[in-house]
């Protein structure tokens, strides 16, 4: 075993796992592998020499919140996982060199771990104008996308930008930002939304991965289930208030100084996968709701035209108008209902028009009793 | 005057004679002794007895569901604070909610059980004749009827041609769309691997996200609403204006007819 | 050779070097400099290549949900945009936010500026002065002596302590996967620091990222997360309750407490570390006094920081507003970020059409019609740039322009400002800092100075975040908790027509939020953020910006390996995803590409 380079099983056991329970691990490994016993030794040898995976961290359209939420993660320390889990080959917002040495170092690594490299992708393309409203080394960031995916084991889609679009692409999405999984249609993605995902669900998807050595479970939209399988909603602090009907009315009222729920603010808490009710956010210390306002749903497709924040209902924004779905309801309630008054007063004047016809003699018999 | 036989009715009558064959409505909704029924004053045996149960189950379980619906969308007035254990009840109105979801979603099963077994009638909301130029001619002429362009209206046992199509269109496919719908996001709340999220789970994404699918499903409510007012307003219409009994059809489950002019 | 109105002298014959991507810094920017025969840089040109359309994407939303928005501009600078956008609707609606609300807000914006400093100069700015490479041969011994002659109140300086960074540093290295370091210039002869320097350094760019993320759980507390906290229209969101039942769900004295820690933790890092590096580093670099640019000719800033709450009088603002033009120290002119004469934006060598190019909007008025163009001498394709004419369009940022002068904001700017206007607490810092260091005033207008400034802003900061608690504790205690103002809450309550500005200082400097809000929504949301000041390119009149002035005349070690350049623009910490955001009001169809 080399002793400078920091291998996966140094850093296990240095996470305080025992040699005992890795040679477990290997072991487990091995007949989940569907391999023989004959094999645990052989991974575990592969994990002991193992080199730190290697990860290229590029940035689309975005604002930066992903890498500066990933840099508050608190377990793992992000110098751990910087200096000895993971090899971060290329990051425009932290590596030291620019230019064309940072353009090599991005080629390199694609050709040195061609298939074995994670690519971490914040933010996304724009499609419009031949891509150039995203310009990394006078080409299109779509271009450096797809050249680094080629050879990518997996994809990381950090935040709402790279897994569902996020602000710019918002209604209209003048630069036709599309989300990674859009352009890139023949890797394994892994969607991590949240604009931006919480530090310790960012660092947990990638140890995950290294200690694992395997994708994370994911559910129907590609999020991993560990973190995004259940609403923050499912375990907010606040729910009993939900449930008993104590809501807070109005900012800063007396039910919000109780800390009462946050529904009828407009909280998307229960339409939103993440765990921000559970992990919270910068070592646990508090969440939006925790904080008094409600969730905006930040980690959920499309959030930004389900608003308004602060109402129950979003704005219906499929029929050209801008209304929430009750008052659209009503409006066309009223109209069906105005129809039926005219169409009513319309019918007992022929009715009666009708039978003032019969009574003038006729002989026709209507059958009007 | 019932014959109480769940094939359908005998008309108490029957034709005398030739005579030009009637034309009948909803092509294909006749049977032999529709036809003859239409003939005369007479009452035929058209909603069973689960029809008429069902009716009548499905329209408390709707407007259950659509107050309670609309509450949770816009919450009244917060309650008092307190014990949050014995003051529930805006889980009590969720509650209601999902049980009359419950209720409507069997209900409209055993519904689709009855149009499989039951008559021919009971088959009547699950489709439209839109490949038949006839049923086509009998909407038409259902439309120019409520747009007072047609003095007299014709007789029909089950519904007519237009009743049929918003049967269909607003209140089949409408409730179809909110069982749907409720019950993907009722599986949110049960959790993935849910029998609600295994059957219905793939509503979510494909609407975009669990808020999208709450939008639907509220504008989902006012479309059954709209259904609502139409279907109570023509019933009472129709039952005084028609030539057949409504309102109370549904009730005894035999049509009885006002003349016995044919067509 | 071409003089420029603001007093450079442009040479592009030299040689050209092109640095794409500009890394350690927010969002995407290149630079083109020509070098002359004896590596100096005689030609600069800088261009933000990325664009978003955020101003589009706002019109027709509902102005309360602005801020979050505004804020996604920009995840460095996170909630200054929010901040900003807050102040311009409840300006437009006129509300006065609560006492509380205006102590919580100051906190979490100086808890910004901060972080936002230590951040920046530890992790995007420091390799420029600092080559880890060479920490691996310092003497542990001496690098603890080192850290406690500098700063003798830092706990952590025991050699063992040194040696252990100095260890993993090694085996870091010596595993062949440099990571973040890997292609950098590290045998650059630019690098003048002696290895225990760099060790000290490298130990503290560790340090430091173990501390950021305790710095922003002030915005976490009060603002539920960080990045991105929320905010609120009329006040702050977060309701204090400090005697009764359910005050775990609110501002409670637990969650004050951790604040206090936070704000104490603050202060000792800044003063403790910070400054005494700034020093340290600064003293071994005293010589490479380039980079000056516009910070000795023209500073603009907004005022930040108001001691009452919604009231921008620059008499009662903590950090001051002002401009100052053609070096002309004595003079400080007021800012008005309403009049339509003062601000305003122009397009001629940016990727935006005007009806008349040669006149500049005021932000009220903006138009921004995007027309990617590139001019007839550019070198390559329409998507394979090789080298750009400035003489034509040639970024995705605007050119503001105060009076038609091109400004340079930020930390400098404000210290400027300032020092000129004689705010007692920046003089006395600044003259403390260089008779410390023993350098003249000019030395300030630098690369170095802007660094400087920014490490002296964060020791103000933490003073302030002090200050506005302790008056949000005695407001509490005189009986007044209330945190929102909801009179206007309700759009039912709102003009039909209305228009506002919001104006902050952000970390990167003067951020300002023009509003026009009708029937209830966003009729045109314009921001002019701090670095489409700095970023600006060319002008109607040919005037170069904040950045490419500040390049001017550098002398590079090695024009291949861009030190000098990342060295000064990095000292304005570029934010380009905040600068390259806008669009028009009327989201025209985005014209094509022609390459002429």
């Amino acid at each position: 075993m080399s002793q400078s380079i920091e291998t996966f099983y140094e850093v296990m056991r240095r996470q305080g796992i025992t040699r005992r329970s890795f040679l477990k691990f290997c072991s487990l490994t091995a007949a989940a592998l569907g391999l023989g016993p004959a094999f645990a030794p052989k991974i575990a040898n592969a994990m002991e020499t193992k080199p730190r995976t290697p990860v290229i961290w590029v940035h689309g359209l975005e604002c930066t919140c992903c890498s500066e939420s990933f840099i508050r993660s608190a377990h793992p320390l992000v110098k751990d996982v910087v200096l000895s889990m993971i090899s971060l080959d290329y990051d425009d917002t932290l590596m030291a060199s620019a230019g064309h040495q940072a353009e090599a170092a991005l080629q390199e690594t694609i050709e040195k771990y061609k298939g074995n490299y994670i690519l971490a992708v914040e933010g996304n393309p724009p499609l419009n104008e031949d891509g150039m409203y995203c310009i990394i080394g006078g080409k299109p960031f779509v271009e450096q996308l797809r050249h680094a995916a080629k050879d990518a084991k997996a994809i990381i889609s950090w935040g709402a930008c790279a897994s569902y679009g996020c602000v710019q692409a918002a209604k209209p999405n003048p630069t036709r930002a599309t989300p990674v999984h859009k352009v890139i249609t023949d890797k394994p993605i892994i969607k991590v939304p949240g604009c931006p995902p919480i530090a310790e669900v960012m660092t947990g998807v990638i140890t995950y991965m290294l200690t694992f050595d395997r994708m994370p479970e994911l559910d129907r939209q590609g999020r991993p289930k560990m973190f995004y399988g259940q609403r923050i909603h499912d375990k907010c602090y606040r729910r009993p208030h939900f449930d008993a009907g104590q809501f807070v009315e109005n900012w800063d009222d007396d039910a919000a100084r109780r800390g009462e729920c946050l529904y009828k603010m407009g909280c998307k808490g229960p339409t939103t996968y993440n765990a921000c009710s559970t992990v919270r956010w910068n070592e646990g210390v508090s969440f939006p709701i925790q904080s008094g306002h409600g969730c905006i749903g930040c980690s959920e497709d499309g959030f930004w035209d389900n608003g308004p924040f602060y109402d129950r209902l979003a704005q219906v924004k499929q029929f050209g108008v801008e209304e929430n779905a009750d008052t659209l309801g009503r409006a066309a309630a009223a109209g069906v209902g105005g129809a039926i008054a005219v169409h009513a007063a319309v019918s007992a004047l022929k009715r009666a028009q009708h039978k003032n016809e019969i009574k003038k003699g006729s002989s026709m018999s209507q059958g009007e009793e | 005057m019932t014959t109480g036989m769940s094939t359908g009715a005998k008309p108490s009558t029957a034709i005398a004679g030739g005579g030009p064959s009637p034309a009948v409505a909803g092509a294909d909704d006749v049977a032999p002794e529709d036809v003859a029924s239409l003939q005369k004053i007479t009452s035929v045996y058209v909603y069973e007895a689960p029809v008429r149960l069902w009716h009548w189950i499905n329209a408390l379980a709707i407007v259950v569901l659509a107050v309670t619906g609309y509450f949770i969308g816009s919450p009244p007035p917060a309650a008092a604070p307190g014990n949050t254990f014995d003051t529930f009840w805006f889980g009590y109105i969720r509650y209601a909610h999902f049980a009359a979801g419950y209720v409507l979603a069997v209900g409209f099963l055993g519904r689709i059980y009855w149009a499989i077994v039951g008559n021919h009638h009971a088959r009547q909301l699950f489709y439209v004749a839109l490949w038949s130029k006839k049923w086509w001619k009998e909407v038409l002429f259902e439309l120019r009827w409520y747009f007072f362009l047609e003095k007299r209206p014709k007789k029909y046992v089950g519904h007519n041609p237009l009743a049929q199509f918003a049967m269909f269109f607003l209140f089949t496919l409408g409730v179809t769309f909110q069982i749907v719908t409720g019950f993907a996001l009722y599986g949110e709340g049960l959790g993935e691997g849910s029998w609600a999220d295994t059957l219905f789970g793939w509503v979510i994404p494909l609407f975009g996200g669990s808020m999208d699918v709450h939008t639907w499903h509220h504008l989902g409510m006012w479309w059954i609403m709209m259904f609502i007012l139409t279907h109570v307003y023509v019933a009472i219409r129709e039952d005084i204006m028609s030539r057949q009994s409504i309102v109370s059809t549904m009730i005894s489950g035999t049509r009885t007819f006002k003349d016995d002019l044919p067509d | 050779m071409v003089a420029t109105p603001n007093g450079f002298n442009l040479d592009t014959s030299g040689r050209r070097v092109v640095v794409d991507p500009v890394t350690r810094i927010e969002g995407h920017m290149r630079c083109e400099v020509n070098v002359d025969e004896n590596n100096i840089i005689r030609n600069a040109v800088s261009t933000g290549t990325m664009w978003r359309g955020l101003e589009v994407i706002l019109k027709g939303r509902d102005p309360r949900d602005a801020w979050a928005f505004t804020e996604r501009i920009c995840g460095v600078c996170t909630g200054t945009h929010a901040l900003t956008s807050v102040r311009a609707v409840e300006d437009a609606l006129g509300i006065t936010i609560p006492d509380n609300a205006n102590s919580i807000r100051n906190m979490m914006q100086l808890n910004l500026q901060i972080h936002d400093h230590i951040v920046h100069f530890y992790h995007l700015h420091a390799l420029d002065w600092v080559n880890p490479v060479n920490a691996l041969k310092a003497d542990p011994k001496a690098t603890s002596e080192l850290q406690q002659a500098v700063s003798p109140s830092h706990p952590l300086s025991s050699p063992g302590y040194f040696r252990d960074v100095q260890n993993r540093v090694k085996r870091f290295v010596e595993s062949g996967q440099l990571g973040l370091f890997k292609n950098g210039y590290w045998d650059n002869p630019a690098y003048l620091l002696p290895p225990e320097a760099d060790l000290m350094a490298v130990t503290h760019y560790l340090e430091a990222l173990d501390l950021q993320k305790e710095v922003v759980k002030v915005h976490t507390i009060f603002g539920g997360k960080n990045p991105h906290p929320n905010w609120l229209v009329g006040g702050v969101p977060c309701a204090i309750n400090v005697h009764d039942t359910g005050a775990v769900g609110a501002i409670n004295m637990e969650r004050l407490n951790l604040v206090s820690s936070i704000i104490d933790l603050c202060k000792t890092f800044v003063k403790n570390v910070y400054i005494p590096d700034i020093i340290a580093i600064g003293g071994f670099y005293k010589s490479w006094l380039y980079g000056g640019g516009l910070s000795g000719k023209s500073v603009l800033a907004y005022g930040d920081i108001p001691e009452n709450p919604s009231n921008f009088d620059p008499a009662q603002l903590h950090l001051p507003r002002g401009a100052i033009i053609n070096g002309d120290l004595s003079k400080v002119h007021e800012v008005d970020v309403r009049d339509p004469e003062q601000i305003q934006e122009f397009v001629p060598h940016s990727w935006y059409k005007y009806a008349d190019e040669n006149k500049g909007l005021h932000p009220w008025d903006g138009v921004t019609e995007p027309n990617f163009a590139l001019g007839p001498n550019t070198v390559g394709t329409k998507t394979n740039i090789k080298e750009l004419d400035e003489a034509a369009k040639y970024s995705w940022i605007k050119a503001p322009r105060w009076r038609g002068h091109a400004m340079e904001v930020g930390p400098l700017a404000r210290y400027v400002v300032g020092y000129a206007s004689g705010h007692e607490v920046i003089t006395d810092q600044i003259k403390g800092l260089l008779s410390t260091m023993n350098l003249p005033v000019g030395a300030l207008f630098s690369t170095l100075g802007r660094t400087a400034a920014r490490a002296l802003e964060a020791d103000y900061c933490a003073d302030l975040q002090r200050h506005f608690f302790d008056k949000l504790i005695a407001n509490i205690k005189n009986g007044d908790s209330s945190t929102a103002n909801v009179e206007k809450w309700d759009p039912s309550k709102w003009p039909k027509e209305a228009k506002g500005v919001g104006m902050t200082e952000a970390p990167r400097g003067a951020l300002g939020h023009w509003v026009q809000v009708k029937d209830g929504r966003i009729d045109n949301y314009q921001c002019v953020v701090p670095t489409t000041w700095n970023g600006s390119p060319r002008d109607n009149e040919g005037n170069i910006g904040a950045f490419e002035a500040s390049l001017m005349d550098t002398y590079m070690e090695r024009p291949d390996e861009p030190v000098e350049i990342l060295r000064t623009l990095h000292s304005f910490d570029p934010c380009l995803a905040c600068s390259t955001h806008v669009m028009s009001p009327e989201g025209e169809e985005l014209t094509t590409v022609k390459v002429r």
